[in-house]
Formats: structure tokens, sequence, C-alpha cells
């Protein structure tokens, strides 16, 4: 192209002449650990985006390779100037860049195009499928529904883990921690609760959101891994804040997660969203404020580190049918330290949630897995979602399970027992065994009744204690087989009939003849 | 902030506020001494001078255009957004010939940037076609 053609082209664009409109900006004064100090933007306000001016004194050329545009986050708003986060790599600020004040606050894209796929914290995604088309954006910091909006918990939310869904059962809308000591497995639950919603009707199944944060990018690529293995990443989204990622980003994650989870549940979808770890937000949230110069408190966390993650749970809830009906189920995880949950951040999430699943590392150390500690473990509002099914099998398990417990204990001292207490140290045992569960394999809620039934009914009392796994999967096989409209019948009706209880009863009873070596 | 930056900014708002520059020390130094803190002085003028660096950075206006022979148009072509500024000025319409500074940047490619008073209008060539580029592969 000749110089004159260019010349020509320039003087047409200067005669288009558009409208410009003057952009509220700051200046960078320091930068450092991904914090920012700015000076101006006096009109910005709390949470809103900026966006950091890379291209000045740049060629077009090299401003056109700028690997997308460079966000930070209002975070401190001070006399003289603004303190933010950078949304992204510190390197890419340097002192005396403008920085435009964008008037937003930050908001994230949801859409169904989202499910399946693994977004950062931004909502972007980062598992190299392409952009999405059509999305809406979400705010990130949302008021959560008021008093007026709500309804009760009072539909179940079925995890597939028979010492859940028996003892701690889990509603939809419902917070329930799950709290625990490192490699115990904590994570293992939440995923298998996520697997397990394969098992609902497509209507009423929920959208599953796992926030992984501040955990390893080979975790997170395992565990979506088995997620589309196992056929349930059709209807999950994996937000991912790995521990690489700048703290602002892992601070923002959950936050990321819920707005996502809000878009389906304004449309009236449950939600069953998950958050490992906030142990390691609010480590993030930590490293953020000291840098930003808030006063430090206990255990050098900001003064505000509660309404952190009581404002990030109250979004979990149900909504009234005039709001559509739908819910967010919140999982949220907290890693323990040597079992101490009297820990400042493990004793504020325990009070925001509706209950918590300690799981333990004795327990999971003697093969008890799910390591789920039930004696101090409790759903505050879930009884109230549990099916009748299930509340007909499993009333007693929980009592029967600590009287075990105590006469186990005792056991140790005591060399003669009399037969109602060996008796009931064996059933204990046995109790122990059907509770068991491999990772990876949640049940059906109907088949979580027939071995909780059976195991009510001293069908594996005289099986030994070592094989009452291998039993009750062969018994499962049975039922699949031959009562299997028994088994329907449970899962449609969520109650245990005199019909099916008498069909469950003849089941036993031919599979006892079927297999008598076992029952010797 | 520091107890010295305190005491600066407060200066500096005294002034602002239209006490003269003697006055608004004389009520500091009353101020320091009733406090017992007299030996804050010396660290209170680095403070000011910081602010008053700071302060001046702030009201300069920049106007950035791409070649020399265009700054007579880019004026003209700015003169709205540049108005709006000086106005926010607390010198007026005088500050207009001292703040206003201009630079040649050749990387603009064409038309002008005007920066200053927490505004920035870019009405430059590259700022637009930057728009289109991000417009047409970025959604």
């Amino acid at each position: 192209m000749d110089s004159a053609t260019v010349e020509k082209i320039i003087k047409e664009i200067g005669n288009i002449a558009p409208a410009h409109e003057g952009e509220h900006v700051g200046r960078v004064v320091a930068v450092g650990d991904g914090v920012v100090a700015i000076d101006g933007l006096s009109k910005a306000v709390m949470s809103e985006v900026l966006v950091f001016e890379e291209g000045k004194g740049k060629r077009l050329a090299g401003s056109m390779e700028a690997q997308g545009e460079l966000y930070g986050l209002i975070l401190n708003l001070e006399e003289d100037g603004v303190r933010a986060t950078i949304l992204g790599d510190t390197a890419r600020v340097s002192e005396g860049m403008t920085v435009k004040s964008s008037g937003k606050i930050l908001s994230v894209p949801s859409s169904e195009e989202l499910l399946g796929r693994v977004v950062n914290a931004l909502g972007e995604p980062i598992d190299g499928k392409g952009p999405f088309k059509k999305t809406r954006l979400m705010p990130i910091e949302r008021q959560a529904a008021g008093v007026i909006d709500r309804k009760s918990v009072s539909v179940p939310l079925v995890t597939g883990t028979k010492a859940i869904d028996a003892m701690i059962p889990i509603g939809r809308g419902q917070r329930e921690l799950i709290i625990g000591d490192r490699g115990t497995g904590k994570t293992t639950v939440a995923i298998d609760a996520i697997i397990n919603q394969k098992y609902e009707p497509e209507a009423t199944r929920p959208i599953c959101i796992y926030v992984a944060i501040g955990q390893k990018e080979s975790k997170t690529a395992r565990i979506a891994q088995q997620l589309r293995e196992q056929g349930a990443m059709d209807y999950t989204i994996i937000v991912d804040a790995p521990a690489s990622a700048p703290a602002a980003l892992q601070y923002l994650a959950p936050f990321s997660g819920v707005a996502i989870g809000e878009y389906f549940m304004d449309k009236g979808r449950d939600v069953l969203i998950i958050y490992d770890d906030l142990s390691k937000q609010a480590t993030a949230y930590r490293q953020l404020s000291l840098l930003l110069r808030r006063p430090p408190g206990r255990e050098a966390y900001p003064g505000d580190v509660f309404y952190l993650h009581s404002r990030l749970l109250e979004r979990a809830c149900r909504l009234s049918e005039e709001k559509g009906g739908g819910s967010i189920t919140a999982l949220p995880i907290i890693e323990t330290q040597e079992g101490d949950v009297s820990g400042y951040i493990p004793t504020n999430v325990i009070s925001i949630t509706d209950g918590q699943m300690f799981l333990v590392t004795d327990l999971f150390n003697k093969g008890i897995r799910p390591a789920i500690d039930v004696g101090i473990s409790v759903s505050r509002v879930g009884s109230a979602a549990q099916t009748k099914a299930m509340k007909s099998v499993a009333g007693g398990i929980k009592l029967e399970l600590a009287q075990f417990r105590e006469l186990e204990a005792f056991m140790q001292f005591a060399s003669d027992l009399d037969k109602a207490t060996a008796d009931r140290i064996e059933s204990g045992r046995r109790m122990v065994e059907v509770l068991k569960q491999k990772n990876g394999q949640p049940i059906p809620l109907e088949k979580q009744v027939a071995a909780l039934y059976a195991a009510g009914h001293a069908f594996f009392l005289p099986v030994r204690v070592n094989k009452v796994t291998e039993v009750e999967k062969q018994y499962m096989d049975f039922l699949d087989g031959q009562y299997a409209k028994t088994l329907a019948s449970i899962r449609k009706s969520g109650q245990l009939s005199e019909d099916d209880k008498k069909a469950l009863n003849k089941a036993m009873e031919e599979f006892r003849l079927a297999h008598a070596e076992s029952f010797k | 902030m520091t107890m010295e930056t305190a005491y600066a900014q407060a200066l500096w708002k005294m002034v602002e506020g239209g006490l003269t520059p003697a006055k608004a020390v004389r009520a500091l130094e009353v101020t320091l001494k009733v406090h017992g803190r007299e030996a804050l002085l010396p660290r209170i003028a680095s403070a000011f001078a910081r602010i008053a660096q700071r302060e001046t950075k702030r009201s300069d206006i920049v106007l950035t255009v791409a070649r020399e022979k265009d700054i007579h148009r880019a004026r003209l072509s700015a003169k709205k957004y540049l108005d709006g500024m000086v106005a926010k000025s607390a010198r007026g319409g005088s500050a207009l010939g001292r703040d206003l500074k201009t630079q040649i940047d050749d990387t603009l490619i064409g038309g002008w940037r005007l920066e200053g008073k927490e505004t920035l209008v870019d009405a430059s060539y590259k700022n637009q076609l930057l728009a289109l580029y991000n417009s047409v592969t970025r959604t």
C-alpha cells in the first residue's frame, strides 16, 4: 500500500469524527504482590472493576498482541486514592500506568453453555473448548434472598453415600459443612454426591458446580476426568482457582461459583455447589487483606473474615414458589489441623452452616470409609427433607452405632459379656460394614433403603464380618435382577409400602437360601 | 496514614480552603505545641512536599498528538473536554495555559488523547482501530 493511500485512509477515519466519552481514570503509584495503589479515581465505588491501560506508548501491532484486557478489583477506598487487586499477571502492571474505571461491579458470565466446562474465577473458559457464545452476566456480589423469598428445606438431595443419606440427610437449599483433616476423604464425599445426581430424573437433577480453591491443578484435572468418565460432567461446571492463581482469584472463586449457580436458581433449577475448600479461600483473603494494610485480627485474619463466609453461604437457599422454587445447596469443605475443630475458621463456618459431617483420620486408617464420625456429625434441617422410605429404615441406626461404639470401648476391659451385649456388638460391627462404601461408587436411594432394611432385620448377622460387604454386593445384584420392580417402586414413591416390605422380606429369604454358605 | 501525613494533609486543606500559607502554618504550629508534637515539623514538611508534588501531577492536563502539525487541530477538537477539565481546576480558566502540556506520541497514528483531572478522552486512531480489532476478534 502506498503512502498516499495510507494518508487517505487516515483522513477518512478522521472524518468519521466519533463522539468521545471522557473516561474516569487514575494512575498506578505503587504495585507489588498482586495489589496496586492508585492515585485518583475519586468517584470509584467498592468492588468496581478497573481496566489497566497497557497499550500506552506501544505500537498498534504490539497492543493487538496483548493477551486480553487486564482487570483489577477495588478493595479499599482511601482518602487520596484507591487500592485494588490485580485479576491477572502482576508483571503486566507498571508504575505510572493509566487505570480506567469501568463503572461496573465484577460479574461472571453464566448460561447453559457452561455445563461440562472448566472456567476460571472470572468465568473465562480454560479447557480449550473455545469461548461462550451467549451468556448472561451475573454479579459476583449479590444480596442473599430475604426471608419472604425463601421456603423451608423439604426436598432431599441424595448424595449416594449411605452413612450421609441415612444419618445426616441433606435437603435442597441446605448448607452442610464437610470438615476433617487432610486425606480423610472430604473431596471424595463431595464428588460422589455430584456423581450420584446422574440417578436423578433430568427434570429435577441439580446442576452441580465444583469450585476448586487453591488446589493442585493435577487434582482438579483428575476430578474433571473422573466426572467425565462417570457421565457427570454433562451437568457439572468446574470453577478452578488453582494454588498457582493469584490470591485475588482464589478469594473470588467461590463468589463466581455461586453467581453462576444463581443463574440456574433464578430459572427455577436446583443447584449443588461444592467449595473445596474455604480454608484456602480464607488464607487467600488474609494475604490480600494484609497486603491492603487492613488491621489483622485473630490468627492474622482480617476482622471481616466471618462476613466473608456468611455472605457467601447465605446465598445458598431454597426460593419460594413465587420466585421460581429454585435452590442452591452448598457443601463447603474445611480442612482442619490435627482434628482441631476449635480453630478460628472451622468454628466460624460451623456456626454459619446447617450442620456438619466430621471425617476422622482414625476411622479412615481403620478402613472405615467414608470416615464419617456419626456421633459428632449433624444435619440441622435435612431430616425434614428425608424420604419416608429412608426415614423408616434409618431411624435407629445412629443410636445403634453410638451404643456399639460405647460397648466396643467397654469391651476392651471386660472379658465376659452377656448375650444381649455380645449380640449388640456383633450387630454394630456388621452395621459399620454395611455403611462402608468405595469411593466413586455412590448408591441410588432405593438400594440404600434395601441394604439398610436388610441390616435392620438382622439379615447380615449370620454373615462373617469380613464377608458383609461382599454379601451385600451380591444381594444388591440379586435385587437388581429379581426385584427390579420393587426397587423402582421405592424410588418412584419415596416410600416403603407394606408390599415393598413383603417383597424385600421374600427377597432376603430367597437370597439366604441361594447363598446358604455365606450365612453359616 | 502516618501522623505527619495527616498533619500535612490538614495543612494542604487549610490553604485550599482559603487560609493564607502564613496563617495556616501558624495554626499548625500552635496545634503541635499544644500536643507537644513540635518534633514532627520537619517530617510534616516532607509529607507536605509529597502532597504538593502529587497534586501538581493531578492538575496537569496533557494533550497528546501523533504529529506536531496536529496540535492546533487537536486543540480545537478537544476544546469541549478541555473546558470541562479547566472548570474542575481550583484556579479556573487561568490554569489552562499553565497546566496544559502537549506531547508527541507517534504510536497514536492520528487523532489526539487528552488526559488530566482524573479524566481520559482517547480520540486517537490507534484506540479506535484497537476497539475495532477487539470487537471483531474477541466476541
